[in-house]
């Protein structure tokens, strides 16, 4: 028997209790789903695939100021100095490190750059210079085609000389030959062609946040700058020691440089990420202390609404109610406000979904999380209300016919 | 009154315990939250130059073709091409003008005492210093004609000086830029700036550059830009030069207007310029665009605020909320089990506005003590914060107006929220609990 | 001083209508000390409510010393309660966190008393009643009778010219309540007007002027009549 009307009474007369814990736990639940959702989302963003054995690949850059050498036949003995390192699996110099949020980007077309423009199909990608190298310091698996040769590899401190062949990424090559006949075609960087002689599974450009993550060309050009940027891939086990000893290594070679911003990728790509990782944590923080504070509010108007009624109770259990119906009172009196409270806050949820999609660049609210949410709500209320109520069921009927 | 009342309330939360600490942990958790989320917020979006963000502007000038198109708002480049810079900065007008580009060095003695070490310089023009209020604890910035001639000069920052020569006077010594000595003719003073509005190239929040040298050193060097090069058609570039005279986007340009007036001058200035430019077949455009944003308009253009941030200020607000119902429905029970005692107080002669105004004082001192509280929370939160990246370390702390607010924020809610309970209980009849206790 | 014409008040609950008083009619002098009995129900708390100002009233006219309370606002009426009228009730009414002296305090602090001067009264008040040395006891510390005192203490603190009486006795054994009833007639002595509710006939035959109010009216002016001032002194020297 649930005695729906006399509690219905009961929350009648103190209205503004039960309106302020509708209050909370609609808001709650608007809250709960929407964040939870943001950080679904972000946690999608901050752990998906991205082609590359982050913890074994690190990188930095070599600032020469002497003026003595030929750099790109400097950075080609600095690669084989990086290579006989014990524990080092391959390294490289290159123009551009994936994920660090730093990079080149351009068009490529089926059909050269004109005077006129461009005809044809183009899409844009982000591009890197390397050599026969990359591809395994990478860490990266070709699909189709073949990796470079040696004598496709062009080392000069000019442009006088260009590379004509390029290894792209598969989600490139099919957005710029979606027919799939892509290996063995040529592509264009203004007017420089470059055969596709390989495909890459998955390699994702230099931002994670580009409106095409996912394109990434690598032309086997080493045109070493004053500025260079070096990518090694060491074992795992071994990277923090290799990291170590990388900047004595090197000017030992030659010290009329500067080795800067060494760094693991998954730090480069945390760094990047920075923003998403505090949102993140920030979201996470906020829902857990937002569900317990709901969750002692409940419990705190419970144990009220019980001490107010400590005299009803133990008349109540002096006529003979048995404990289970003192907790089924409390609970069904909570049920009713937090199901109220539910359909409000799940109603309050649909709508700040459609805000934030509106005014931010925030993913649509999935609506099965509002479901989640709900339930998860109505347990925690539930069990908020559990505990003063079997507080409340021990109640001795003695107190009924004492006198404060 | 009031202190009795003080009093009264102190009493009051000391009677019960569990209710007081659940009360003032919820405002304390709720203030915590804002206050984390709301000063980087603060600090993101702080005028970092108040004195004058209203005089200092950045030109931006449509240099292309009618058609292309750019990811900006209004599709202006937010940077210039050399060739404009180089004009705009050899214009008449105004007075102080600046162009700059972010690059860097390896910086050495030429001895093996000090291990060479990268750092970031600023080119630019010698005004920079006055107009961007960053000043001199030796020397000064370098003179016209060394900026013309091409003289190897540097202005070093306190903490380079410190590192290079202990932070004596150094104006006179020389240091080596990559392979050139240049001679230190200036020592700025410490810059409490935390967000880099006069270059947004690198993030707004990023580490300022510890040096300074004169602009013609950019040709002279050929030095390559440390921040975003972006061009709007396909040129041919293989040597300096090419890259000098190309189309690319790749400085930044400011100017001090000191009135309206001015600033309508340099506006005219600005459309005769891009007219004749236009008229010399650089670029085909219908009528000229440019814009002259100032610097809190320059930074709300690039969106320096990050909407994740004004996201999170929106959900600590709401959170806020529930806390207030939360403190709202506890205390609704609290002072209505104390009508009792109202009743006894009413009737020896208090005023309902005597008995409202000792209850707000009751939430006040809630308020009080949880936003005291959660100024620690906060610091805790932002802690946090700083823990993510070290990116947000100057970001994610509270100055004196977040230290001021918390506690404001915190009382002003609690009254908000103790407003309907103290009505409540002033309004109710005193003589329906004297009769029986 | 006091003067109620024709007062009614009806109590409205969702469905029924009651009458506590109707047309209820009392004029009380300077310096009476007037005992109301009635059985339960029959509206004497309503009454001392009323007189107290505690409660509106629904139809009537009351005058205390010649001002039409009706007409009054409800911070006039708190100042009116605080300036002329003490209270004493059957539950003593003291408040449980205040200790002895801050409990007498209270009505002195709304009426904005400077501190030396509240001093002086609460001690005086606390030296009549007998418990100037227990000042700093909280209520629950002390027996019935006492808390009754201090009670009495605190409603002669503002020294008002009219004190409402609620059961004053109610809550106490016999010797207590003689006690307290001392006390009361020693305030009647003093230049204080008194009207207290009670129960108890034989308190009741001490006071000189009786009233009885049966189903929200006076009923009874007997016992007024029969009796002179000085016996009920002499009854007082002689228990």
């Amino acid at each position: 028997m649930l005695e729906i009307k006399p509690i219905f009474n009961a929350m009648r007369r103190s209205k503004a209790g039960a309106i302020m814990l509708l209050i909370q736990i609609a808001i709650t639940t608007a809250i709960v789903s929407n964040a939870s959702f943001i950080i679904y989302d972000r946690v999608q963003y901050l752990q998906q695939e991205t082609g590359y054995p982050e913890d074994e690949i690190f990188h930095f850059a070599v600032q020469t100021f002497g003026k003595d050498v030929d750099l790109s036949q400097q950075f080609e003995l600095t690669e084989t100095t990086l290579r006989n390192i014990p524990g080092v699996i391959n390294a490289v110099a290159m123009q551009e490190i994936p994920l660090s949020g730093g990079g080149s980007a351009s068009s490529f077309g089926i059909n050269p750059t004109s005077d006129q423009g461009r005809q044809g199909r183009e899409v844009r990608s982000a591009y890197t210079y390397g050599d026969e190298h990359a591809l395994e310091t990478m860490g990266v698996d070709l699909i189709e085609g073949r990796n470079f040769n040696q004598n496709e590899v062009i080392i000069a401190q000019n442009r006088d000389v260009l590379p004509t062949v390029a290894i792209v990424s598969k989600t490139f090559l099919e957005e710029i030959f979606p027919e799939g006949d892509g290996l063995g075609q040529t592509i264009y960087l203004g007017d420089m062609p470059l055969k596709i002689i390989g495909v890459v599974g998955k390699m994702m450009g230099p931002w994670l946040k580009d409106s095409r993550p996912d394109n990434l060309i690598v032309i086997p050009f080493v045109n070493a700058g004053v500025y260079q940027k070096v990518l090694v891939r060491a074992d795992p086990e071994q990277r923090a020691q290799v990291m170590g000893q990388i900047e004595d290594i090197l000017l030992k070679e030659y010290d009329q440089r500067v080795v800067v911003n060494l760094n693991g990728m998954d730090e480069s790509k945390r760094r990047y990420n920075a923003s998403d990782i505090l949102m993140l944590r920030m979201l996470v923080v906020l829902i857990t202390v937002l569900v317990l504070v709901t969750a002692l509010g409940i419990f705190g108007l419970t144990v009220f609404n019980i001490n107010k009624r400590t005299r009803q109770i133990g008349t109540r259990r002096a006529l003979g109610a048995r404990k289970s119906a003192i907790v089924r009172y409390f609970m069904v009196e909570n049920g009713i406000i937090c199901i109220a409270g539910l359909v409000i806050g799940s109603a309050a949820a649909v709508y700040m979904g459609t805000a934030l999609l509106e005014h931010y660049s925030l993913p649509a609210l999935d609506h099965s999380y509002i479901g989640m949410t709900a339930i998860f709500v109505l347990v925690v209320s539930l069990l908020s209300v559990l505990v003063p109520a079997n507080r409340a069921a021990n109640i001795s009927p003695s107190v009924a016919t004492r006198s404060i | 009154m009031i202190l009795h009342y003080l009093d009264l309330s102190w009493r009051s939360l000391k009677r019960t315990p569990l209710i007081s600490a659940l009360m003032i942990a919820a405002i304390a958790v709720g203030i915590g939250i804002t206050m984390t989320s709301l000063s980087v917020y603060h600090m993101m979006s702080m005028d970092p130059i108040p004195q004058k963000s209203d005089r200092l502007f950045q030109p931006q000038l449509n240099t292309m073709d009618d058609g292309q198109t750019w990811w900006t708002e209004d599709d202006l480049p937010y940077q210039i091409t050399y060739n404009d810079a180089m004009n705009l900065y050899n214009a008449p007008i105004p007075e102080r003008k600046v162009l700059s580009m972010r690059t860097g060095f390896s910086v050495h003695m030429n001895s093996s005492e000090v291990k060479p070490f990268l750092q970031g310089a600023r080119v630019t023009g010698r005004d920079f210093f006055a107009m961007f209020d960053l000043d001199f604890v030796y020397g000064g910035t370098w003179s016209e004609s060394q900026e013309r001639e091409v003289v190897p000069v540097v202005v070093i920052s306190t903490e380079l000086n410190e590192k290079l020569f202990g932070g004596q006077n150094s104006v006179g010594k020389q240091i080596y830029l990559d392979d050139t000595s240049y001679e230190i003719v200036g020592v700025t003073e410490p810059w409490d700036i935390h967000i880099k509005y006069y270059d947004l190239n690198n993030g707004a929040f990023s580490n300022r550059e510890e040096m300074f040298i004169p602009y013609s050193m950019i040709a002279a060097k050929e030095l390559n830009s440390w921040g975003n090069t972006n061009g709007w058609k396909y040129q041919e570039i293989n040597n300096y030069q090419d890259r000098l005279q190309s189309e690319q986007f790749w400085l930044q340009f400011w100017v001090e207007l000191n009135s309206p007036e001015e600033e309508q001058e340099y506006r005219e200035f600005l459309t005769a310029y891009l007219e004749e430019q236009g008229k010399r077949g650089r670029y085909s455009r219908e009528k000229v665009q440019f814009a002259l944003r100032d610097v809190n308009e320059w930074l709300d253009y690039n969106n320096v605020v990050s909407e994740d941030n004004r996201v999170l200020v929106g959900l600590s607000f709401m959170f806020l909320t529930v806390c207030l119902a939360n403190i709202l429905g506890l205390l609704l029970g609290k002072f209505l089990r104390r009508a009792p005692e109202v009743g006894v107080r009413r009737a020896l002669g208090a005023s309902k506005r005597q008995i409202f105004l000792q209850h707000l004082v009751e939430v006040s001192v809630l308020g009080l003590l949880g936003g005291l509280l959660g100024i620690g929370i906060a610091q805790l939160g932002l802690w946090g914060v700083r823990q993510t990246y070290s990116y947000y370390n100057a970001l994610a702390t509270m100055d004196l107006t977040m230290l001021l607010a918390a506690p404001s924020i915190a009382i002003g809610a609690c009254i908000i929220a103790g407003l309907y309970p103290a009505w409540l209980v002033c309004r109710t009849t005193p003589a329906i609990y004297l009769k029986t206790q | 001083m006091l003067k109620m014409n024709n007062i009614n008040k009806v109590y409205q609950t969702e469905k029924v209508q009651t009458h506590a008083l109707r047309d209820f009619n009392l004029e009380v002098n300077e310096g009476e000390f007037i005992a109301v009995t009635g059985p339960s129900g029959s509206g004497k708390t309503t009454f001392l409510n009323i007189a107290g100002m505690l409660e509106p009233y629904t139809g009537g006219q009351y005058l205390l010393d010649d001002v039409d309370v009706g007409t009054l606002s409800d911070n006039k009426r708190a100042d009116l309660r605080n300036q002329k009228i003490g209270f004493i009730f059957q539950g003593f009414n003291l408040i449980p966190d205040l200790n002895l002296y801050e409990n007498v305090e209270v009505p002195l602090r709304y009426r904005g008393i400077k501190s030396a001067e509240r001093r002086r009264r609460i001690e005086d008040c606390l030296e009549k009643v007998g418990l100037a040395s227990r000042a700093k006891h909280l209520p629950q510390q002390l027996s019935g009778g006492q808390q009754q005192r201090v009670a009495i203490a605190r409603a002669l603190a503002g020294e008002p010219r009219f004190l409402l009486a609620d059961e004053p006795t109610g809550n106490l054994d016999s010797l207590m309540a003689r006690q307290v009833m001392e006390l009361l007639e020693q305030i009647n002595r003093e230049g204080a007007t008194i009207i207290m509710v009670t129960h108890d006939s034989e308190l009741a035959r001490r006071a000189p002027r009786n009233i009885q109010v049966v189903d929200g009216q006076l009923a009874d002016f007997t016992l007024y009549q029969n009796r002179s001032a000085d016996s009920v002194v002499e009854l007082a020297s002689g228990a």
